[in-house]
């Protein structure tokens, strides 16, 4: 018999005695008033009633006791009975208590920050204990710079099938996709063979769980987000029903927020570096004007944040015609190498006008024909992303990013980062052209400045040897006694050194005429030949150890030409091929007719003229200034009056020389009277 | 009596100089060119050259170099006459071991000082 309660016991002697005592008093009144009433008399016929008195009331207490104790036995039974279910109660409360122990203890540990795979650690390790031995337990989160589902951990037999995966979106069996990831509803398939159409196709799309009885993905949601899906793997069918799925369904409540917190942290880190990449590159691109320096280090800290194993730079007018300019490699060995190089994705891109994401090269119908594929083949390209950089709406540039190692599926994060920083690049290459081109024009207005310095410093030196002349010798006839012979020789002399400096003074200012187009021509019918003869013969005076040799064609003819004009072209020429030549140095004049144009080649065999002074000789201020000019004399006029009047008369100088060997001039004049119209304008 | 070289490409200034000094003391003698002057230098042993500096076939500054070359020539002090009166210029002159410098144009009373600076006696 089971204990009964104290109370209860106390209860049953109570009402004994009650019952005890009522007996008792009954029998004692009833004596009483049998003696009063006369009735209980020492008689042997009142005996029977008094003992049939006794007996009634015997039986009374005896039905009373009775009932009492079947009413005690009720009552403990249903007291036990009670007990029991209570403690029944308490049991399941216990283990209730156990597995909320866990979660609770899963939720502290989960209270500091902590990486996305240490939580991963502690939610597969809670979970696996409330699941049978032998089960498959992954989590995979959803991580937003990948843009794709990601393995953080895994433990069981099938965990390293499943361990540092990542699968977009799509990758998921579609059933999963759909189910867990879009209407965030748990599936659980307590036997995999029981559905065999399904599973096939699950296992197809995910060969890692092929192997699986049962099989559960439960998503986990935070804040209305969802953050991942946890993957079970029951070895056998039925490891995994709707309600085994229970415990880890509220865990992962405990766990998705933690691994939303670890997420956005991981993304504001991966946002901060990226945002951190573009500052620290505008600064640079800032910080410098140099296009190239510009260049190396955006380029370079773009494809380190990538993490790629290569960074192109072409550049072109057009897409057609791209030339490496600079080359980033992981491991610093040049690969592609500068220069013109055939990148078919990079044109695609420009023609395009838009960035251009290719995953895998290999499998890429885009890039498949034959023509691009053997283009491509010696690029080792597998990724790529390819962006044009267009500056003032024309193309300029390429910026390539490329995997040689491995596929690479884009995201938005990585277009959007590349395209911030092409928008750099943009900027600062196209700030750099400008502030090269104002440096390039600064640069020419030196040049300018410093020739016209020069030029003023040779024309003094010029006009100073004349003034020489004329100050010495009229300061002579002030202070000295002189014959008036000496008088008229000395004013002589001072009057030829006066039409000198006038004649300098006169080659400026038809320079500047000519330059400004106020010069005027007086057209008729030249006969070069005789120009050039007489030029020589007027020059062989003035230079008797130069011989000069004429070889005329005599049908060049006449030409309409200002003949003053033509005689200073000449002239000029062959005073100059006398000048630049040694002693003893033959020029030669020929004359020939090229259809209808008459050409003068005028030969020396002086000191000729480098190459990088070809052109410059011809401008104004441009004489070539070396040791071997020093001394030569001259305002340097000559040349770019002869270019002026050639002009002037529609026809081309230009000289072609060796350098110790001698130069050729070529004068081209057309023999009609063609004229060309701002010089008719200006004769006008 | 001193003996004075003149180097000068110009005519002009050559009869200019011979005529300012005709009536001086100082025996004259006058070159076209570098080359010519350093082999009337050679033959006079001059007491002074006075030197244009940009003239043919070779100039002042290459004449100077070749006298300085010269154990028997290097002491003999030479005055460049230049039209240009920039520093630089006047400067180069001294690197080449000038003793002195003359712009033009130049006064016959400066002529006549500068060559009686270098005269003996």
């Amino acid at each position: 018999m089971r204990k009964l309660p104290r109370s209860l016991r106390l209860y049953v002697a109570a009402s004994t005695l009650y019952a005890a005592l009522i007996f008792i008093a009954v029998q004692f009144i009833y004596t009483i008033e049998l003696a009063q009433s006369g009735i209980f008399i020492a008689r042997r016929d009142n005996g029977d009633l008094l003992s049939s008195i006794q007996l009634v009331s015997f039986i009374v207490w005896l039905g009373i006791s009775l009932i009492a104790a079947v009413v005690m036995f009720r009552l403990a039974t249903a007291l036990a009975g009670a007990q029991s279910a209570e403690a029944e109660a308490k049991t399941s409360e216990e283990q209730k208590d156990q597995e909320l122990g866990a979660i609770f203890g899963l939720s502290s540990a989960l209270a500091g920050p902590l990486s996305l795979e240490q939580i991963g650690a502690f939610f597969v390790a809670a979970v696996r204990a409330a699941l049978p031995p032998h089960t498959t337990i992954a989590l995979i989160v959803y991580d937003d710079v990948l843009e794709a589902f990601r393995t953080v951990a895994a433990d069981g037999p099938h965990a390293d099938e499943l361990k540092d995966r990542s699968y977009s979106a799509v990758a998921l069996p579609s059933i999963v996709r759909i189910r867990v990831i879009d209407h965030r509803q748990s599936l659980v398939i307590p036997d995999t063979s029981a559905e065999k159409a399904m599973w096939t196709k699950v296992s197809e799309e995910m060969p890692a769980v092929a192997g699986a009885g049962s099989f559960a993905a439960l998503p986990l949601v935070s804040r209305e987000r969802l953050v991942g899906a946890l993957l079970l793997l029951g070895e056998r069918a039925g490891d995994l029903t709707p309600d085994k799925a229970q415990m880890p369904v509220i865990m992962g409540q405990y766990v998705a927020g933690s691994i939303h917190s670890a997420l956005a942290v991981n993304e504001a880190e991966a946002r901060a570096e990226r945002e951190t990449l573009v500052n620290r590159i505008a600064q640079r691109a800032r910080g410098t004007l140099d296009p190239d320096e510009i260049l190396r280090a955006t380029v370079d800290e773009l494809a380190k944040v990538l993490g790629v194993t290569r960074a192109v730079v072409a550049t072109g007018d057009s897409e057609a015609k791209l030339e490496v300019i600079y080359e980033w490699t992981a491991d610093g060995e040049p690969s592609v190498g500068l220069g013109p190089r055939d990148l078919p994705v990079s044109r695609l891109a420009a023609r395009l006008g838009r960035t251009l994401f290719v995953t895998d090269i290999r499998v890429d119908r885009r890039f498949s024909d034959p023509k691009t594929a053997a283009a491509l083949a010696p690029l080792g390209v597998i990724a790529i992303a390819a962006t044009p950089i267009r500056i003032g709406g024309r193309f300029a540039a390429s910026l390539a990013l490329v995997h040689t190692d491995r596929p690479r599926e884009w995201t938005a994060d990585d277009a959007r980062l590349i395209d911030s920083v092409a928008q750099e690049l943009r900027g600062a290459i196209a700030a750099a052209e400008a502030f090269e081109q104002q440096r390039q024009a600064v640069a020419e207005l030196e040049r300018l400045s410093r020739a016209k310095s020069d030029f003023v410093s040779i024309v003094s030196h010029e006009f100073r040897t004349p003034l020489t002349g004329i100050q010495g010798f009229s300061e002579m006839m002030q202070s000295e006694d002189l014959t008036i012979d000496e008088m008229r020789e000395y004013a002589g002399d001072i009057n030829k050194d006066a039409h000198r400096l006038n004649r300098m003074i006169t080659e400026m200012l038809d320079l500047d005429k000519m330059e400004s187009g106020h010069m005027e021509i007086h057209r008729e019918a030249v006969d070069l030949n005789v120009i050039v003869t007489e030029a020589a013969e007027s020059m062989r005076p003035n230079a008797p150890r130069h011989p000069v040799s004429l070889r005329l064609d005599p049908l060049v003819g006449e030409v309409s030409a200002d003949r003053d004009k033509l005689t200073q072209v000449m002239a000029n020429l062959l005073s100059n091929a006398v000048k630049y030549s040694p002693e003893g140095g033959e020029v030669v004049v020929s004359t020939r007719l090229e259809g209808n144009t008459a050409h003068v080649v005028v030969r020396d065999h002086g000191m000729g003229i480098p190459k990088a002074a070809l052109e410059t000789i011809f401008e104004r201020y441009g004489r070539v200034e070396s040791l071997a000019t020093r001394h030569i004399r001259g305002t340097g006029l000559g040349l770019p009056i002869v270019r002026q009047i050639v002009q002037l008369h529609g026809g081309a100088v230009w000289v072609e020389s060796t350098v110790g060997e001698g130069s050729v001039f070529h004068v081209t004049l057309p023999r009609g009277a063609t004229v060309r119209p701002e010089v008719a304008e200006a004769a006008s | 009596m001193s003996k004075v070289v003149f180097c000068e490409d110009d005519p002009m200034i050559r009869k200019l100089v011979q005529t300012a000094l005709r009536s001086t003391t100082h025996d004259v003698h006058i070159a076209e060119d570098g080359k010519q002057g350093l082999a009337l230098i050679e033959q006079v042993r001059p007491d002074v050259v006075f030197s244009d500096v940009a003239m043919p076939e070779m100039d002042g500054f290459e004449m100077a170099d070749a006298m300085r070359a010269r154990s028997d020539l290097a002491h003999i002090p030479i005055v460049f006459m230049t039209a240009s009166v920039q520093r630089e210029q006047i400067d180069e002159c001294f690197r080449h071991g000038a003793s002195g410098h003359l712009a033009k144009p130049f006064t016959m009373a400066e002529l006549r000082a500068r060559v009686a600076q270098f005269s003996k006696n």
